[in-house]
């Protein structure tokens, strides 16, 4: 069905041309030697003149030759064939695939289907198939080890956390990393308000066909602005015509709690090694062997169940087609009181109006309800309340029978009151609530007065409506009297492009490709938010129960229009040498009137050096590109603007986001080289790409110096350098009758380079990374971007520890903020194997990360509480540190003072030293398993059902890491953390929620 | 040919009606400009969170409490180098420094140079406060939009706000008909009485010049300043709302510890954490047959459950004393959700006066400046006649101008500016010493790295001003971790 769709579409390319002389007709059909089916579009040619035609929808031609003349069928992706015919008669061809040749078809910007063999840049595709096979219902956390240059982490093992994809690196210091999402033609928002999961996750990756992935900005040029991180190009299933197909698939997922932090069991709550039940931290005397301990983390987490349902039914016929499904998933977690609640519907259909107008439309529903018991802040920090919760007290005791807290620890100080409850309390009666109702509305109209010119016209809307709450009930620590808060938005991101496509061969062997058009794109959201304080009636949990004076309501509603002109022309020579030039001329509302309107072009070429040679089994192609690509502001950064006193007596107050009237487009330039190699066949494939990419004239937005009477303001300043190397093999290792083997290889890494920061600045750190001020996430001129920064010991020019006189190490206590670690990975390495062998089908895929560090801000903060596994395993113990001592001479002599490890050690030296927390972490982890096996024809027929398969799948089953904390891949803040600082936690492990194993099975019907 | 004539037409209001759609980067439900008596408010609710947000800190270096933990960075081992953010730092430059310099500027557009003046005279007492904690900050350079402002010595801040009280009391006088008016809507605290605010301008100037007369011989303009300011003299205190229900309308050493939005997470109050201190008790136990404890501290504090009032050494915890026994500090008269925050009281004149005097050698004005800063205070608190009188003659209160020390008087100011931050300009100013403080020891769990020495001053925001201006920065010597053991200008140049 897919390349019946394919050829479809490529008929458009074909030549056209009319016969001349009339001395004999010749009718038939072109079918495909694999399955039969007529091939439209195919071209019936007589060699050596230019009498050409095309084949129908059904494949059937019919050609004026003279006596003699030799017919040549052909169309891309097969052998060509030749006959001669003897007298009017029918001529039957079926075509045999070509093995040889280079045609992968990729769905590349705008949608728009190119042969991979005449670009000029990176492109790498995932199959809908190869994305189901992973089994995550977040598509992004689908991608990952497919794509060579993605870097994928989410924020941990809850369903409401969102997942980030950067790119080729981060380009932007504060703006967002990720790549622009388009389906099907339309942007669509990868939002994560309110830290909620980012937005894609709303999509339903069985109506997925294939995902194309624009990595560099060279490729993304012709989108403009965004395209800088690259471009995510989601295209979905359509109906084939045909008969009419329905599927209908169940799957169940069982989820366990994954790598999780080790703590010590040896002493209770209290400070200073004396016992006092005040506090949660545990540095208090050691357990009675009378007294229970208990391992809470264990204790807290459950274990999830998600079932998840599939309903499809297309077909269609020569003039229409239709596709339509449903899905429905619903589950918990590893979380105590947390569940997904998902219900998708996708309706699309094609119609042929006229012989050269068609229509398509599409309408997605999506209703994405998640509850989650665990409620970090913006930095993070979602599970370190289970982490540190003492040992001493049972997690699970949080309430009485009647539902009233049953606090460990409760002081009413004078109308003040302090108290001390698990976790699971907070888990359990204050959830939050995120609910979004979507619809993505798509509209395209096509027209094609001649074979080589087609005009379209598109337009789509993205709306959708989010809620989120967060009850805070009555009788919670630190908020007595209960806090309600709410969101309220609707948001809405509406497309429209015309685009005009001219594809003609216009000399002999030289075909002109020119795509010419315009776009609208405009973005807005209105959002209210309300915060309350105090329930009156404290069972009910509503702003109907809350004095007016104690609610607070406020309202935005950012605005963005952007237009744009753009061109892309292509000069293919003999498929063989290919040159491509893109220009684009952006307008945007977001910048200043004298800078909003820039032009940036790209040029790139490509070449089939194969050509050259005498190539029998094997090709191979060279490309390069050149890019610039502008970026435009965040909304509402060129004025000052009041806000409301919310104090006595009202009125107003600066804002305090300055605006600044003279921001301009921050610049990206890309340069790209790359080498295709296609081997025995196309058995084996190889595509390496070389990058450089610079980002100028940063658009930062970020803290700025009080002095300036900000405190926030946005300004242009800063360069970002990355380059990489991204190499992807894949092939087929055996191939046999029953048996196959195909096994791909993403191997890639990236190095940035802070080049240049704004004014004096020399470190930058990233607001959301900063758990404690030991070590931060920051940014360092002329360091790697993903930086850390923080204090260390001491050292002698030898690098050995400094040991002072007391025989404890002595911390650098004048360079508080010495770059400390790197959270770029070194290399990243994605391992997928597929085997079929007669119904059965196995694939799994290895991820496998060197290198790279992750911030334990999860261990600094189990440090400082006493129960880091660490801390019963040292405290009170007697350690000679391994360092030297500085002599009055100057010299250093080898330390060989005893000193007892006690708390203040711990808590004052220790924990305040950042490379005590820094970890270069490597990794293998299996990202997913997956076991498939379709069932044999005789049972199913007696069923009179046309296939069922089963599929038993593990996520995450396997991880091996050196990490001494839970799971590795963290991502404290995710994407768009309160704002825009994409990238800025990536590798920060502030209490993370350990990603969970999962295993499931699957049951697929088709009818 | 016709048609395409009639594509201009078409294409021009096209691209009219796209650049118009462009013109949308201006946020339509935030206000861009407003009246003078629409700023004011912010203004002033500010100032009070601002002097708050100092004395937030301070009040554990002036030693009136301490945390019942000995690990408390600031607190208890006056370590500032594990904080992010330096909030007072904010406040000043920003919440009240950014919306002053806007009201000044709509003031005087309106030519309400009533609201000006108002402007002018908050601005003097902002950088004052600041500076009086930070020492060196920007003023030439600052508001410039340069990320990287040179530092102004302390000097040239103390000129500033010198002039800026100048200007705020010229406006005032110039301020006529034309003016917006200035009510209790929008002026909080004199419900635009502006000689107040003139009367306030110079109590300013007095407490300025008190910092540092001990080494330039102001002492008889502060008896001047203070005088003139007494003449017409009404409390300026912020009052936050009777019933308060909403965190804004608390004041933010209150029980429920208010925290409005997550500026002001690091400036919330620790102080049911917190016990006073036994250098605050010592002072205010009295020991004499029918008078235990000053009347002050039934006010001050409220009685924790056991009804004892224990102090605890400073930086020491609550060691074995159970936390039952000693006062509760929330609920007294200034740390009720409901309390005024005073930015300045009249007592303070009264001993900034009397401590004057008595440098002066003039110790019969300090004696009679002395009383009358007791007796307000006791009024103040609403202490009954019959234990103001026990008091006044226990041995607490000395009875005649000879025998007064000065360290009666700034005791006794220590306990009218209860947690008031300039109670720490004054200890800085005499150095921690115990002729003026008697009983003041060095806290035992200050980080010994510190070697002995006296807090002195804030740190910058770590946040802003150590990322943007690292020249500046390394030029004061503020990378160190021991900066804040730098002494300011005044208390390098003290002769005390």
């Amino acid at each position: 069905m897919k390349r019946k769709l394919l050829m479809l579409f490529l008929s458009t390319f074909l030549l056209y041309a009319t016969a001349m002389a009339q001395q004999m007709t010749i009718t038939g059909k072109v079918s495909s030697a694999e399955d039969r089916l007529g091939i439209p579009g195919a071209s019936v040619k007589v060699k050596g003149a230019s009498t050409v035609v095309q084949t129908n929808s059904d494949g059937m031609y019919s050609i004026n030759i003279q006596k003699g003349d030799v017919l040549v069928f052909s169309y891309i992706g097969f052998e060509s064939q030749e006959r001669t015919p003897t007298a009017a008669s029918t001529v039957n061809v079926s075509l045999k695939t070509d093995s040889r040749s280079l045609d992968e078809v990729v769905v590349t910007a705008f949608g728009v289907k190119k042969d991979k063999r005449t670009l000029t840049y990176a492109i790498q595709s995932v199959k809908g198939d190869d994305l189901r096979q992973a089994n995550q219902s977040n598509i992004i956390n689908g991608l990952q080890g497919q794509i060579a240059g993605a870097q994928i982490t989410s924020s941990g093992g809850s369903p409401g956390l969102p997942s980030e994809i950067i790119l080729r690196g981060v380009s932007s210091l504060t703006g967002d990393n990720q790549p622009l999402m388009i389906v099907d033609g339309i942007r669509v928002s990868n939002a994560s308000t309110d830290g909620t999961v980012n937005r894609l996750a709303d999509f339903n990756p069985e109506d997925i066909e294939n995902i194309s992935v624009l990595k560099g900005g060279a490729a993304a040029a012709i989108y403009g602005i965004d395209a800088a991180s690259g471009a995510i190009i989601i295209t979905t299933k359509k109906g084939a015509s045909g008969k009419m197909n329905v599927v209908a698939s169940a799957k169940s997922f069982l989820e366990t709690v994954g790598r999780l932090p080790k703590r010590q069991t040896m002493y209770t709550t209290g400070l200073g090694g004396t016992y006092d039940n005040s506090t949660t931290t545990s540095w208090g005397r050691k357990f009675r062997v009378d007294e229970q301990v208990y391992d809470n983390p264990k204790r807290f987490f459950d274990t999830g169940l998600t079932n998840d349902f599939n309903f499809n039914i297309n077909g269609g016929t020569e003039t229409y087609n239709y596709y339509m499904s449903g899905n429905y998933r619903d589950g918990s977690s590893i979380i105590p009181n947390t569940n997904a609640d998902k219900l998708g519907i996708l309706l699309k259909g094609t119609a042929k109006l006229a012989p050269k107008l068609e229509l398509s439309a599409s309408v997605n529903y999506i209703d994405n309800k998640i509850k989650e018991g665990l409620v970090g802040s913006n930095s993070g920090g979602w599970a370190n309340s289970v982490y540190r919760y003492p040992s001493q007290y049972d997690i699970r005791n949080y309430q009485f029978d009647n539902g009233d807290p049953n606090y460990v620890y409760y002081q009413d100080n004078g109308g003040t009151e302090t108290g001390i409850l698990s976790p699971l309390w907070n888990v359990n009666k204050n959830p939050r609530t995120t609910r979004t109702r979507r619809t993505v509305l798509n509209g395209v109209l096509d027209y094609k007065p001649y074979p080589w010119l087609s005009v379209s016209y598109r337009m789509g809307q993205d709306y959708y409506n989010q809620t989120y709450d967060n009850i805070t009930v009555p009788r919670t620590p630190g908020s007595w009297d209960g806090r309600l808060y709410q969101t309220r938005g609707n948001y809405v991101n509406t497309t429209s492009y015309l685009n005009t496509t001219f594809n003609k061969e216009v000399i002999k062997d030289l075909n002109v490709y020119a795509l010419v058009g315009a776009t609208s794109e405009y973005y807005e959201a209105k959002t209210n938010s309300i915060t309350g304080e105090k329930f009156q009636n404290p069972a009910i949990h509503s702003v109907n129960v809350i004095e007016a004076a104690n609610l607070k309501t406020t309202e935005s509603n950012p605005r963005r229009q952007r237009y744009a002109l753009y061109g892309d022309f292509r000069l293919e020579y003999k498929r063989m040498l290919n040159l491509s030039f893109t220009g684009r001329q952006d307008w945007t509302s977001t910048l200043p009137t004298n800078a909003r309107s820039f032009f940036f072009p790209s040029v790139g070429a490509s070449f089939v050096f194969s050509e050259l040679m005498d190539a029998k089994d094997w090709s191979g192609k060279v490309r390069t590109i050149y890019a610039k690509i502008g970026k435009d502001a965040p909304i509402y950064r060129t004025n000052n603007n009041l806000t409301q006193y919310l104090g006595i007596g009202g009125g107003f107050v600066n804002d305090p986001t300055g605006g600044n009237p003279n921001l301009k487009p921050e610049v990206t330039t890309n340069n790209e080289y790359g080498m295709e190699l296609h081997f025995f066949k196309n058995r084996l494939n190889i595509d390496a790409t070389y990058y450089i990419s610079q980002s100028k004239d940063q658009i930062i937005s970020a803290r700025v110096p009080l002095t300036t009477g900000y405190v926030i303001q946005t300004f242009n300043a800063g360069t970002i350098k990355n380059k990489g190397l991204e190499l992807s093999i894949n092939g087929t290792l055996m191939k046999q009758k029953n048996f196959q083997w195909d096994m791909t290889i993403n191997a890639w890494k990236n190095t940035s380079k802070m080049m240049e920061l704004p004014d004096q600045v020399r470190v930058f750190p990233y607001t959301f990374g900063q758990p404690y001020t030991a070590a931060i996430a920051a940014s360092v001129l002329d360091m790697p971007v993903l930086g850390i920064v923080g204090t260390d010991y001491q050292r002698n020019s030898d690098g050995y520890m400094v040991i002072g006189a007391d025989g404890y190490p002595l911390i650098n206590s004048t360079e508080k903020q010495q770059y400390i670690g790197n959270r770029e990975p070194k290399f990243n390495f994605g391992w997928l194997n597929k085997f079929q062998y007669k119904d059965f089908s196995l694939s799994f895929l290895w991820d496998i990360r060197i290198g790279g560090d992750v911030y334990n801000a999860t261990r600094l903060g189990m440090m400082s509480a006493g129960i880091a596994k660490e801390a019963g395993d040292w405290r009170d113990k007697e350690f000679v540190f391994n360092g030297v001592v500085k002599q009055a001479d100057g010299s250093y002599i080898k330390n060989t003072k005893t000193v007892v490890l006690d708390y203040n050690y711990f808590t004052t030296n220790y924990a305040s030293v950042g490379t005590n927390f820094i970890e270069k972490v490597n990794w293998a982890r299996m990202r997913y398993m997956t076991l498939g096996y379709t069932l044999p024809k005789s049972f199913t027929n007696r069923l009179k059902v046309n296939r069922i398969q089963l599929e038993f799948s593990a996520q995450n089953p396997f991880l091996f890491t050196n990490y001494s904390g839970g799971d590795p891949e963290v991502n404290s803040a995710g994407p768009n953390a309160g704002g825009a600082e994409g990238g800025s936690t990536m590798g920060v492990d502030f209490g993370a929620i350990p990603l969970s194993r999962t295993y499931s099975f699957g049951l697929t019907v088709s009818f | 040919m016709n048609k395409k004539i009639y594509l201009i037409p078409v294409l021009l209001m096209l691209f009219s009606a796209c650049k118009k759609n462009l013109d949308i980067n201006v946020n339509p439900v935030q206000p861009v400009t407003t009246t003078s008596n629409l700023m004011l408010p912010g203004v002033l609710g500010n100032m009070a969170y601002h002097a708050y947000s100092h004395a937030r800190f301070s009040v554990y270096h002036s030693f009136y409490i301490t945390s019942r933990y000995t690990t408390n960075a600031i607190e208890s081992q006056w370590d500032y180098n594990r904080i992010t953010r330096m909030g007072a730092w904010r406040w000043h430059y920003f919440d009240v420094g950014s919306n002053c310099i806007s009201l000044i500027k709509t003031a005087e557009q309106e030519q309400s140079f009533n609201y000006s003046g108002v402007g002018k005279i908050i601005m003097a007492y902002s950088y004052l406060t600041a500076t009086d904690s930070f020492g060196d900050m920007p003023v030439k350079e600052a508001y410039t939009g340069d990320f990287s402002p040179a530092y102004d010595t302390q000097d040239v801040v103390y000129a500033e706000v010198e002039r800026l009280l100048n200007e705020g009391m010229a406006d005032i006088q110039k301020s006529g008909s034309q003016a917006k008016v200035m009510n209790a809507a929008s002026d909080l605290i004199f419900q635009g009485d502006l000689s107040k605010w003139t009367a306030f301008a110079h109590a300013l100037k007095a407490r300025m010049r008190i910092h540092t007369a001990n080494f330039d011989n102001k002492y008889d303009e502060v008896i001047s300043e203070a005088n003139t300011a007494l003449a017409a003299w009404k409390d300026p205190v912020f009052k936050y709302a009777a019933d308060p229900q909403r965190d804004y309308e608390k004041n933010m050493w209150g029980p429920s510890v208010p925290n409005p939005v997550w500026n002001f997470a690091d400036i919330t109050n620790y102080l049911g954490n917190s016990v006073s201190t036994d250098f605050f008790m010592n002072y205010l136990t009295v020991a004499e047959p029918g008078i235990k404890y000053d009347p002050r501290l039934y006010k001050l504090t409220t009685p924790g459950k056991n009804g004892r009032y224990q102090g605890a050494k400073m930086s020491e915890g609550i060691a074995d004393i159970p936390f039952d026994d000693f006062a509760s500090l929330y609920k007294g008269f200034w740390t009720a959700d409901n309390s005024p925050m005073p930015y300045m009281l009249k007592e303070e004149l009264y001993f900034m006066k009397s401590e004057a005097a008595w440098y002066k050698n003039d110790k019969q004005t300090a004696f009679e400046a002395y009383k009358s800063g007791i007796s307000e205070n006791m009024g103040r608190l609403g202490i009954v006649a019959d234990s103001v009188s026990r008091y006044m003659a226990s041995a607490k209160v000395k009875k005649t101008a000879d025998d007064l020390t000065i360290g009666d008087i700034m005791m006794q100011k220590y306990v009218a500016l209860y947690l008031q931050g300039e109670t720490w300009v004054d200890m800085r100013r005499h150095k921690y010493k115990t002729d003026a403080y008697p009983g003041l020891y060095y806290p035992k769990n200050i980080l010994a790295e510190f070697g002995g020495k006296w807090i002195q001053r804030f740190p910058y925001d770590p946040q802003t001003e150590y990322i943007y201006n690292p020249k500046e920065i390394a030029r004061l010597g503020a990378m160190a971790r021991n900066w804040v053991f730098t002494d300011l200008w005044w208390s390098a140049n003290s002769k005390l």
